[in-house]
């Protein structure tokens, strides 16, 4: 499947658009013959090296040597394990370790891990490019990405070859159109599995990628590609879109044909004013974990028509072909509709579980009875119902459910008012230790000032006691982590009892 | 509003922003330059900017503005209009 759905197609692409441009980074257009000479180049170079175990460290650099060494990896029979030049030290090299990687492609001048030898990409011009072709099987990894673990250390998740070619397929069947004069956004750190369909599927029609350079200030600089370069598919976090929220009047992209949100949850207030910036953009909302390869559920946001939601935030949709969505109830039996529970996701696109991690894997992933088979599900930890019409609509995280004083409480309920008291800025609620070790409910809004009393007042009208918040306060700019989330540890840590 | 009026009054924002007390400013300097200068503490900066001089930027100039010596040209440009039209 991966043979056909991504190394067929890129040959093709390379062969019938050599003049195009595949990439634009830093303002320099490079083309599918400069990309696909580079990924023989690499090739060439992997060969070099007895890359036993088949998995290869890429420092993520933002340049063509990164983006070719992926596909020269995968042509190579190897996996790809991304590691952030900015991220820690420490973390990069936790990563190194647990995926046993000898070997790290870098692009990049300094020479940064000492326990792993550096291949230099930038070595490889001299060289004539490989082009004969290997054999792999589905089974084989693609990528391994890692998550932060709750016990501080991250987890792996490798993703196979099928996976991917998997999701590479259905995905195109959400009834998105692109071709070769296709202008798309790539801003999503290659740590971040999102990255790998921002770049993957432009390539895989000729179009061209137009990524962010690691020194630039994000939002400023998407909108500057989205505009300058009239890009016509553009893949962002609600957070970017909420940051360029001060700037909307000046914001009016026409050429924009897609607008996939994808990473976090979207609230409708943002988007429907966002509609009015994108005016002939069909906008999407694309939800998944990492787990289940980039997105399994999406749900188109049609303008014109009344949007589904939960707490303010825009429905996900129907589940991808071949992935299963099931809702769990509090008895672990299966939810009807219209009964909130945990999603759990099934399907080819699923993992086959953390990097060799058994004890993670026995946590979150469960053998549930599913149309007369047994199969494995992914607990996604998300708080999800299906309405009458079958679409799943999102509540948050399953820990945003907090019980207090014996009443469940679902934090993304607090939040969406508190946001309406605050003329639609950003909230964020979570539970704390109060004196006495009981538990209680803060608040931190993302704004310059607020009067408490108002908040509070407001909050009043439209909440239950037990609901309101003891504490609040405000933040000028609420942290994102760098999967561009907003960041609710670090919010939380802000709090001074 | 002098250069060096605007560079005194903005090297007080950028230590109150990056909490520092011995950042000199110059006009080649960039996000690079200085610690904790990420896409959030830099829009942190600008709305502090914003304040302080009572100005507005827009978001094609912020796109625009890769160094300290833009900015100050950006202040000063905005504050010197806002003088004429005074």
């Amino acid at each position: 499947m991966f043979y056909e759905n991504i190394r067929s197609r890129l040959v093709t692409i390379a062969s019938r658009f050599p003049d195009r441009n595949a990439f634009c980074i830093n303002e320099t257009f490079y083309t599918y013959a400069e990309l696909w000479d580079l990924i023989g180049k690499i090739r060439m170079q992997l060969g070099e090296f007895n890359v036993e175990n088949n998995r290869i460290g890429l420092v993520a650099n933002d340049d063509l040597h990164t983006y070719a060494s992926i596909f020269a990896a995968w042509l190579e029979g190897m996996a790809y394990v991304p590691l952030h030049p900015k991220q820690p030290l420490e973390r990069n090299l936790e990563v190194i370790s647990q995926a046993e990687l000898l070997f790290v492609l870098d692009s990049g001048s300094e020479r940064v891990f000492d326990s792993v030898s550096t291949v230099d990409t930038k070595a490889c011009e001299s060289l004539a490019p490989k082009t004969d072709e290997i054999s792999v099987g589905d089974d084989a990894l693609a990528y391994i990405l890692f998550t932060s673990g709750s016990t501080g250390k991250p987890k792996g998740v490798p993703i196979t070859r099928g996976n991917l070619a998997t999701f590479m397929e259905v995905f195109l069947a959400t009834d998105i159109v692109l071709d070769e004069t296709d202008r798309c956004l790539q801003c999503f750190d290659l740590t971040f599995d999102i990255s790998v369909q921002c770049y993957l599927t432009p390539l895989l029609h000729g179009a061209c990628v137009y990524s962010v350079p690691h020194d630039q200030i994000k939002f400023t600089y998407v909108y500057g590609l989205l505009d300058d370069h009239e890009l016509t598919f553009g893949v962002l976090a609600p957070s970017m879109v909420h940051h360029l929220r001060p700037y909307f009047e000046e914001i009016h992209l026409e050429k924009l044909k897609y607008c996939l949100l994808v990473a976090e949850a979207t609230p409708i207030d943002l988007l429907q004013e966002w509609f009015k910036h994108i005016p002939n953009a069909r906008v999407f909302n694309f939800y998944g974990p990492t787990e289940a390869t980039i997105y399994c559920v999406s749900y188109e946001a049609k303008r014109h028509e009344k949007l589904k939601e939960a707490n303010g935030l825009l429905a996900i949709g129907r589940p991808f072909e071949g992935t299963d969505a099931v809702i769990l109830d509090e008895n672990s039996q299966i939810a009807g509709r219209g009964v909130k529970g945990e999603m759990y996701v099934s399907g080819n696109q699923v993992t086959t579980g953390y990097w060799k991690n058994p004890e993670k894997n026995a946590e979150a992933f469960k053998i549930l009875e599913f149309k007369g088979k047994s199969r494995i599900f992914y607990k996604t930890g998300d708080l999800c119902m299906e309405d009458v019409d079958g679409d799943i609509l999102y509540y948050g995280r399953l820990d945003y459910q907090v019980k207090i004083q014996g009443y469940r409480i679902e934090l993304g309920e607090i939040e969406f008012h508190a946001r309406e008291a605050i003329g639609g800025k950003n909230a964020v609620a979570f539970v704390y230790e109060a004196e006495g070790g009981s538990k209680q409910i803060a608040l931190a809004l993302e704004t310059v000032s607020f009067d408490e009393k108002k908040v509070i007042g407001f909050l009043n009208t439209k909440l239950p006691a037990y609901m309101l918040p003891s504490k609040m306060f405000n933040v000028e700019k609420f942290p994102l982590n760098t999967s561009d989330k907003v960041d609710r540890k670090q919010i939380a840590a802000l709090l001074t009892v | 509003m002098e250069r060096k009026e605007i560079v005194h009054k903005l090297t007080q924002v950028f230590h109150k922003t990056f909490d520092t007390t011995d950042l000199e400013l110059t006009d080649v300097m960039t996000a690079n330059d200085v610690d904790n200068w990420d896409s959030l503490t830099h829009m942190v900066l600008i709305g502090d900017v914003e304040k302080e001089f009572g100005i507005k930027f827009k978001l094609k100039e912020l796109n625009k503005m890769n160094t300290v010596g833009h900015l100050i040209d950006m202040v000063a440009d905005k504050t010197g209009r806002l003088q004429v039209q005074n």
